[in-house]
């Protein structure tokens, strides 16, 4: 499994905050499988603080387990300022208001922003590329729209939880 | 039965007319020998709404029946005492019907809804399934610690929504007024109840009349221990 995983170590891997319930609790075998699958491939998956938010819940125990094992960390990405990152945050939000039939003030900022993030990041790195990863189905399609509209998809690609680890839930979800 | 349809709030609730007319209650509805024959269907809902562990095995009941009181205790991981202590509880209350005949006993449960569109409730065995859930997650049971079944109702159509590509997790969060860490982490928590009931509810419609067939859910087919599908071929 962690040798088709589509990001490697030259890459910044974003990530946002769902990943971490996506894959649930450290016990679940889906947050040890998403944990090898980062591991194996030398990555530390960046937070932006941004989008996680406060830590502060007891629900966010998978989130500090990452960091105190680390192989997640938070950054204090810059907000959007640079055009190209400003502009795909409003493709974002324009798609994902089309995708949900919300007007587009109703959309969530925090949703809309990792586009911008992920350009505005990649820009100022100049790394190998930027890998973002939202297990958000709308929020998704926003983020791949934007970088597709900024011609950023030689650098920046997008990925869902299954793109890493698969979509069998096997044993790990208990249905009763 | 679908005429609500197009009060489903995005948060979960349904529109409730406020206040109701006069002529929801008639003399009738109001008669004392009325209200007596609907007096144990009310005891019914909320003694499965009180004890999410009965919740538990009606719905297991329902949607893995007919099975034995063995088979219940090896499932839902039981003691013997206990399961019959359930099995007689939901025998009581009408819930479950058990058939003597067989050794061992065979149980089904039929499906119940209740739909009250002015307070307003949706109970199907979706909702009590969701509920049933804190039995056995730790992440359903925090989240109706903190802020209670209601809004363990909200969030489960929020759930739905999601997964069928109608709302953000975020947006979830902001509709049922609860951290988005936390949306996110009930959402991902009520999967089960959405991916059985999807399958087994045959009220899931009433839960949502807009999304039933959207939603991207794991297929049951590659969950072992998923309830058999059942032979009624309409769904």
């Amino acid at each position: 499994m962690g040798t088709d995983v589509p990001f490697s170590a030259d890459q910044d891997v974003l990530v946002d905050a769902n990943i971490f319930f996506a894959i649930g609790r450290p016990s679940n075998p889906r947050y040890r499988q998403f944990r090898s699958a980062v591991q194996n491939a030398g990555v530390v998956c960046k937070l932006p603080r941004r989008v996680i938010g406060e830590l502060g819940g007891p629900e966010t125990d998978r989130v500090r387990t990452a960091l105190n094992e680390e192989w997640a960390e938070i950054i204090d990405a810059p907000p959007p300022t640079d055009g190209d990152a400003v502009a795909a945050s409003d493709i974002a939000r324009r798609t994902i208001a089309n995708e949900t039939g919300q007007a587009e003030h109703d959309v969530e900022k925090t949703d809309a922003i990792l586009a911008g993030l992920a350009i505005q990041y990649l820009r100022e790195r100049e790394t190998a590329g930027v890998v973002v990863l939202t297990d958000d189905k709308p929020a998704k399609k926003g983020i791949e729209n934007a970088v597709r509209a900024q011609g950023y998809t030689d650098t920046i690609a997008v990925y869902g939880l299954a793109d890493i680890i698969g979509d069998d839930p096997g044993d790990s979800m208990r249905l009763i | 039965m679908t005429a609500n349809h197009d009060r489903v709030r995005p948060d979960g609730g349904i529109d409730a007319l406020d206040p109701p007319p006069m002529d929801v209650m008639d003399e009738e509805t109001l008669k004392p020998e009325t209200l007596a024959q609907n007096a144990p269907r009310l005891e019914t809902v909320i003694q499965l709404l009180n004890h999410p562990a009965l919740a538990r095995v009606y719905v297991y009941v329902c949607y893995w029946g007919p099975v034995t009181p063995p088979e219940i205790m090896e499932a839902l991981d039981l003691s013997k005492s206990t399961t019959y202590e359930y099995v007689d509880q939901l025998v009581d209350l009408g819930l479950v019907d058990r058939d003597d005949s067989t050794r061992p006993q065979q149980l089904t449960a039929d499906p119940i809804i209740i739909v009250e569109q002015y307070v307003p409730i949706v109970i199907t065995p979706t909702v009590l399934h969701a509920l049933a859930l804190q039995e056995v997650d730790e992440d359903v049971e925090y989240f109706v610690d903190r802020h209670g079944l209601g809004k363990l109702i909200a969030a489960l159509r929020g759930a739905g929504l999601h997964f069928a590509g109608g709302t953000t997790q975020r947006m979830v969060a902001s509709d049922i007024d609860v951290r988005e860490t936390e949306a996110m982490m009930i959402i991902n928590a009520l999967k089960p109840a959405l991916a059985v009931g999807r399958d087994h509810d045959p009220f899931f419609e009433h839960l949502f009349p807009d999304v039933h067939d959207e939603m991207d859910l794991p297929n049951l087919d590659e969950i072992s221990g998923a309830p058999a599908n059942s032979s009624d071929s309409d769904r």
